[in-house]
C-alpha cells in the first residue's frame, strides 16, 4: 500500500507524524524507577489535614441521599421539639390562669420553710424540705421557661434544687432578723424563689364597644340647634366644644386690633 | 457506509475500548481491595499513552515525564474514589490533562521544547515523510528535524485547550464523546476547538501542505 506521491498531504497526515514520536527504551527504565520511588513517598509520607475533610465531603457526596435523609430527620425532630417546648409553656401558662386553686395549693410547700425557727440545723431543714412536699403532681408554673419542659412535675423536691431552697431559707431568716428589711426591695424580691399564684384576670373588654360613633356626632352637631338632640354626656361634650369654640374666635378678634388708617392688623398667637 | 462508520468512530468509543474499560475495572477492583501490584499492570499499560498527550500538550520530554508521574500517583491516591462510573482510561487521562493544564497554567512564559525521535514503524508516517522528503530534495534527518520543529511550533500557538483537543483526537485518536468527557465540556464545544485548531495549523504548516 504505496502512498501515492502526488496525493495531498493534510494536517491530519502531518499530526500522525507526532504520534510516532516516542522516547527511548532506557526512558521506560528511569521512569519506572523515579515512579516507584514516588509511589512509596505516597504511601508513606503522612497526608495532610485537609485530605480528611475532602475524604469527609467526599464520603457525604456518595451517600448524599442518606445524609439529606438524615439531615432532614434531624431538622423535625428539633423543630418537633422545639414547637413541643414552646407549646408545654403555652399551655402551663394557660393552666396556671385557668386554676389557680391549685396554683395556691402549690405554693404552700414553698412556704413551709420560712416559717421554720431559726435553731433547727440545715440538715434536718433539708430533711423536712424533701419530706414536706405533697406527693399530689404540683403545676411548674413557678419554674423558669428554661427548666419547665413538662407540664407538671411529679413532686416540688424534683422541681426545686438546694440551692434555691437555701437561698429562700436565707431570705426567711433575714426577714425574722430585720422585718423592716426584709419588706424592702433591697436585694430584689426573694418572691421569684417561690411558686407564683397568677391570678385570674377577667376577661378585657371593650371600652369602644358601647359606643355609638355615628350618634354621638350626630348629637353633637345637632345640639345647639335642637336641645332634644343634647342628652347626657353628648349635651356636655357638645357644649364643651361649643366654649372652646367661642374662646378661641374671642381670642382671635381679640388680637385684631383696628389701626389708625384703613389698614387691619391681624396676629395670631399659638 | 464508510463515511458513516468513520463518523460513528469519532463521536462514540470503538468496542474495544469498551472491553478494554471493562479489563481496566476488574484491575482497579482489585487495587481498590488492597493489591498495589495490580497498579504496576495499568501503570505499564497506559504510561506510553498518557505521556504522549502530555509530551504533544507540552512540547517538553522532561516535563511530560514529570506531569506523566504525578497523573499515576495522584490516580494511586485517589482509586479509592474510582467508581467505575466512567472507564479507568477517560478517569486517567483526565487527571493526567488537568495536571499538565495548570502546570501549563502556572509556566505560560517558560517554553523548553525538546524532540523525540520519530519511530518509522508506523507506515503512514514513513509515507508521509518520504513523499515530502522527496519533494524537497533536502537530506532526511534535516528534513525530519525541521519538521518536528515547524509542528511543535504550530501546536504551541494554539491556545491551550485547542492543543487538548487536538492532540487527544488527532494524535491520540479518541472520540468526540471522550474527549468531552476528559475535559468536562460538551461535544459541540470540542467539535468547534477542533474545526478552528485545524484552520489554525493549517495557515502555520502551508508550506508543508502540498
Amino acid at each position: 500500500m504505496k502512498r501515492d506521491t502526488d496525493q495531498k498531504i493534510s494536517v491530519e497526515d502531518l499530526l500522525r507524524l507526532k504520534r510516532a514520536e516516542r522516547p527511548p527504551a532506557e526512558f521506560w527504565a528511569t521512569f519506572e524507577s523515579e515512579i516507584r520511588s514516588k509511589q512509596l513517598s505516597a504511601i508513606v509520607n503522612k497526608r495532610p489535614w485537609w485530605d480528611g475533610i475532602s475524604r469527609v465531603v467526599w464520603a457525604a457526596h456518595r451517600h448524599s441521599a442518606l445524609v439529606g435523609a438524615a439531615a432532614a430527620l434531624a431538622l423535625a425532630y428539633v423543630g418537633v421539639r422545639y414547637v413541643g417546648g414552646t407549646a408545654g409553656i403555652v399551655a402551663s401558662a394557660h393552666t396556671s390562669v385557668a386554676q389557680p386553686a391549685t396554683v395556691a395549693v402549690a405554693a404552700a410547700p414553698a412556704a413551709s420553710p420560712v416559717a421554720r425557727p431559726a435553731a433547727v440545723p440545715e440538715a434536718a431543714v433539708f430533711a423536712v424540705h424533701e419530706a414536706a412536699p405533697v406527693q399530689a403532681p404540683v403545676l411548674a408554673a413557678s419554674e423558669s421557661h428554661i427548666t419547665q419542659a413538662p407540664v407538671t412535675v411529679p413532686t416540688e423536691s424534683a422541681s426545686r434544687s438546694p440551692f434555691s431552697d437555701g437561698i429562700v431559707i436565707t431570705f426567711s431568716d433575714i426577714r425574722e432578723l430585720a422585718p423592716d428589711y426584709a419588706q424592702r426591695a433591697i436585694f430584689g424580691s426573694d418572691r421569684d424563689f417561690e411558686p407564683a399564684s397568677t391570678p385570674a384576670r377577667a376577661p378585657k373588654a371593650d371600652p369602644l364597644a358601647g359606643l355609638d360613633p355615628a350618634a354621638e356626632r350626630r348629637a353633637r352637631l345637632l345640639a345647639p340647634a335642637l336641645p332634644a338632640y343634647a342628652s347626657g354626656s353628648s349635651r356636655a361634650v357638645a357644649s364643651d366644644w361649643m366654649k372652646t369654640r367661642a374662646s378661641s374666635n374671642e381670642r382671635m378678634y381679640e388680637s385684631m386690633d383696628q389701626g389708625p388708617s384703613d389698614r387691619m392688623l391681624v396676629g395670631f398667637r399659638f | 457506509m464508510n463515511a458513516s462508520k468513520t463518523i460513528e468512530k469519532t463521536l462514540v468509543a470503538s468496542p474495544e475500548r469498551k472491553l478494554e474499560a471493562d479489563a481496566d475495572l476488574d484491575t482497579v477492583r482489585q487495587v481498590q481491595a488492597g493489591d498495589v501490584a495490580a497498579f504496576d499492570r495499568l501503570i505499564v499499560k497506559y504510561r506510553e499513552r498518557v505521556l504522549g498527550i502530555v509530551y504533544n500538550m507540552t512540547s517538553n520530554r522532561e516535563d511530560a515525564s514529570d506531569l506523566t508521574q504525578d497523573a499515576f500517583i495522584k490516580a494511586f491516591q485517589s482509586i479509592h474514589r474510582f467508581q467505575g462510573q466512567s472507564s479507568f482510561f477517560t478517569w486517567l487521562y483526565r487527571i493526567a490533562v488537568n495536571s499538565t493544564l495548570s502546570h501549563l497554567r502556572k509556566n505560560r512564559l517558560r517554553s523548553f521544547f525538546s524532540l523525540e525521535t520519530i519511530r518509522e514503524e508506523d507506515p503512514v508516517s514513513r509515507e508521509v515523510i518520504d513523499a515530502l522528503t522527496d519533494k524537497t530534495g533536502v537530506g532526511r534527518e534535516t528534513f525530519v528535524r525541521e519538521l518536528q520543529e515547524k509542528l511543535n511550533d504550530a501546536m504551541q500557538k494554539l491556545s491551550i485547550n485547542h492543543r487538548t483537543v487536538v492532540t487527544l483526537f488527532e494524535i491520540e485518536g479518541l472520540s468526540h464523546q471522550e474527549i468531552a468527557e476528559i475535559m468536562e465540556c460538551s461535544v459541540g464545544t470540542v467539535r468547534s476547538r477542533l474545526h478552528y485548531a485545524k484552520q489554525l495549523l493549517q495557515a502555520e504548516l502551508q508550506p508543508y501542505l502540498t
